[in-house]
């Protein structure tokens, strides 16, 4: 990504030292300027930070929040030993609470796991009984040999032959779709893809936004999971945003189920009927238009990012639409114009905005 | 050429013409690389300094064989409970006026590694994050005295920037003396945020201090000068510490602001709403 270095502003007039400014000449000598009594710090309190209302329950590092005893301290707050029952924050965020519970939301920070969240990760190491896979969170989480589907659905213990076999399944470099499914006291997760729902990801792109937690970027939502029509004689493709700021964009295959419901199987034996294929890492062939409209997809996911859009279905989809009918202004051969950086994602945030 | 500084008692002007109480410009951007978890950009006069922040993630596959030969490492390294802060520093040959290769082994930037490293060490929340890494790199793009002042306040930025929890804004300046250790001269009188060319030729310190207390986190002192004189020139210092938390504040509220404005955070449920339920 490029660096961006913004040309200097005008800088707010740094404050006075609060000595008497006109005994700065030379005389006064040994005392200085400054203040170096033990007098208590005289922190700020919450509610100076601007007049505006919107702007009250924004904190930076260090900023009293309350020194009220009866709220609970959260994330993102902190008790200094020296002050009891005083909360400080030590992020810069916004104030929430949840009935006596005071907590600050980063205004960026990286992935933190929570049990039942969608992810998208990548396998970064093979161990003896699981895989490590980086989900963008603090640490790697581990994804167990006992926690994934065996092809053919067999519902059996794992074996030494299966751990013999395990970069038969995921090797380094994979990508696949899982669910947090626990945590560990550190705050490592565990994963599983113990359904068709999840596992290994191919037939598509990868693109990596900033996480739930950055303001712009994948938010949790009812939908994280969809298929949605390509435009422009582009074939079906499947989205899948994972809450880690991991986004996957591929052709749409018809997943076994819906075999299944043709051959009018009963649901109870699907398992059962998992082929080998899903842990190949081979791809299927994918036509040029599909190709395309997922690109161009993903111009519209970096461009709600870039421009401090939250990503989630509505947005990546009236986002589409938009960036189609952009395309298709843009006149001769503007189908193929997926391009959707710099100022023309300001011109489909601009449009998306304006709606 | 030699620093005049005959000139300071009387004139009461220094050679880029402030007064001895003034810290020179700041500007300070973050967030300047999209790709970082953290990132910033600090100028503190002609001293230009970028700095990205990755982390806290799992360390690298090179952890325990290189071990202190790969930067400063604050905070215990290895499985240990807490984040490690590795801080990389790297100074362009172009920044300075004379055109200098530093290697990677070079003993000042080694030292400056370190002190920054435990100082962030020490100020981060790093128990939060155990088995993880926080990398810290800064680059020096222009070099006009108060360097490790500049770094300090670089990292400071970028940590904010990447979420990392923190105690307080930890924010650093230099400060000096109107003469040289020689001339003994007893009614020197303390100066504010040194240029490259007082840096040179007198006495001084760099202070770090813990947001707007008076909690000194980091002192580094380079030079000889009498002792009855440093009193002066710390408070001094920590006076100037906190106008610059001032500004890097100011530089953080503006950035949540936007983001409110734009509406890519939530106001939020603050303290003004509390007696509602």
């Amino acid at each position: 990504m490029p660096i961006t270095i913004l040309p200097p502003k005008q800088t707010p007039q740094p404050s006075l030292p609060p000595h008497d400014i006109d005994s700065d000449s030379d005389s006064s000598s040994s005392n200085g300027g400054a203040d170096l009594s033990l007098s208590p710090p005289s922190r700020k309190s919450h509610n100076n930070n601007n007049n505006n209302p919107l702007f009250t329950n924004l904190v930076t590092p260090g900023t009293l929040i309350t020194p009220d005893p009866q709220w609970m301290r959260g994330h993102g707050t902190y008790i200094p030993p020296s002050h009891p029952h005083t909360i400080f924050s030590s992020l810069a965020g916004i104030t929430t609470r949840t009935n006596k519970l005071i907590s600050v939301t980063p205004l960026r920070s990286r992935y933190t796991p929570e049990v039942g969240d969608l992810v998208v990760g990548r396998i970064i190491e093979v161990q003896a009984k699981r895989w490590k896979v980086d989900i963008n969170s603090t640490t790697l989480a581990s994804l167990p040999l006992s926690a994934i589907n065996l092809p053919g659905g067999i519902l059996r213990k794992r074996t030494e032959t299966d751990e013999l076999q395990i970069r038969t399944f995921f090797s380094e470099g994979d990508l696949l779709v899982a669910e947090v499914q626990s945590l560990f006291q550190d705050g490592a997760a565990v994963l599983h893809t113990r359904s068709l729902k999840y596992g290994k990801l191919r037939n598509g792109l990868f693109v990596a936004v900033s996480g739930q937690s950055g303001g712009s970027g994948v938010v949790r939502s009812r939908r994280q999971v969809w298929t949605m029509e390509g435009r422009n004689g582009g074939g079906k493709m499947d989205v899948i945003l994972g809450v880690n700021g991991y986004v996957w964009i591929s052709k749409h295959v018809e997943t076994i189920a819906k075999e299944l419901e043709q051959k009018h199987m009963g649901i109870t034996n699907m398992e059962e009927n998992v082929s080998a294929g899903v842990y190949s890492s081979q791809n299927d062939g994918i036509d040029g238009g599909t190709m395309r409209e997922m690109a161009r997809l993903r111009g519209v996911v970096v461009a709600l990012v870039e421009n401090g859009c939250r990503v989630d279905e509505d947005m990546i989809l009236r986002g589409y639409e938009e960036a189609c009918e952009m395309a298709l202004m843009m006149g001769e051969g503007g189908v193929e114009d997926v391009y959707l950086g710099g100022e023309r994602g300001e011109e489909l945030v601009r449009g998306l905005r304006g709606r | 050429m030699p620093l005049d500084t005959s000139t300071y008692g009387l004139a009461l002007l220094r050679v880029d013409g402030r007064r001895w109480n003034e810290l020179r410009r700041i500007h300070a951007q973050i967030r300047t690389q999209a790709a970082a978890d953290g990132s910033s950009y600090l100028e503190m006069g002609h001293t230009k300094v970028m700095c990205v922040v990755t982390g806290p993630s799992e360390p690298g596959p090179r952890r325990g064989a290189a071990g202190g030969a790969a930067g400063g490492g604050g905070g215990a390294g290895g499985q240990s409970k807490d984040a490690e802060v590795v801080v990389n520093i790297v100074i362009a040959g172009f920044s300075s006026v004379d055109r200098k290769r530093r290697g990677r082994g070079d003993k000042r930037t080694l030292e400056m590694q370190s002190t920054l490293a435990n100082t962030l060490a020490a100020t981060l929340h790093t128990h939060l994050f155990p088995h993880s890494q926080i990398n810290i790199s800064l680059h020096v793009l222009s070099q006009d005295g108060s360097l490790l002042a500049a770094l300090i306040n670089a990292a400071t930025l970028a940590c904010v920037d990447a979420g990392i929890p923190m105690t307080d804004y930890v924010t650093a300046c230099t400060a000096g003396s109107t003469s040289t250790y020689a001339a003994n001269d007893e009614g020197a009188d303390p100066l504010l945020d040194l240029n490259h060319q007082e840096e040179q030729e007198l006495p001084g310190l760099t202070v770090a201090t813990l947001g707007d207390s008076d909690r000194v986190v980091a002192l580094v002192c380079e030079s000889r000068v009498q002792i009855s004189r440093l009193e002066g020139m710390l408070a001094v210092g920590v006076d100037g510490c906190k106008q610059v938390r001032e500004i890097l504040d100011q530089v953080i509220k503006a950035q949540g602001q936007k983001m409110i404005l734009e509406g890519t955070v939530d106001k939020g449920t603050g303290l003004n709403d509390m007696d509602l339920d």
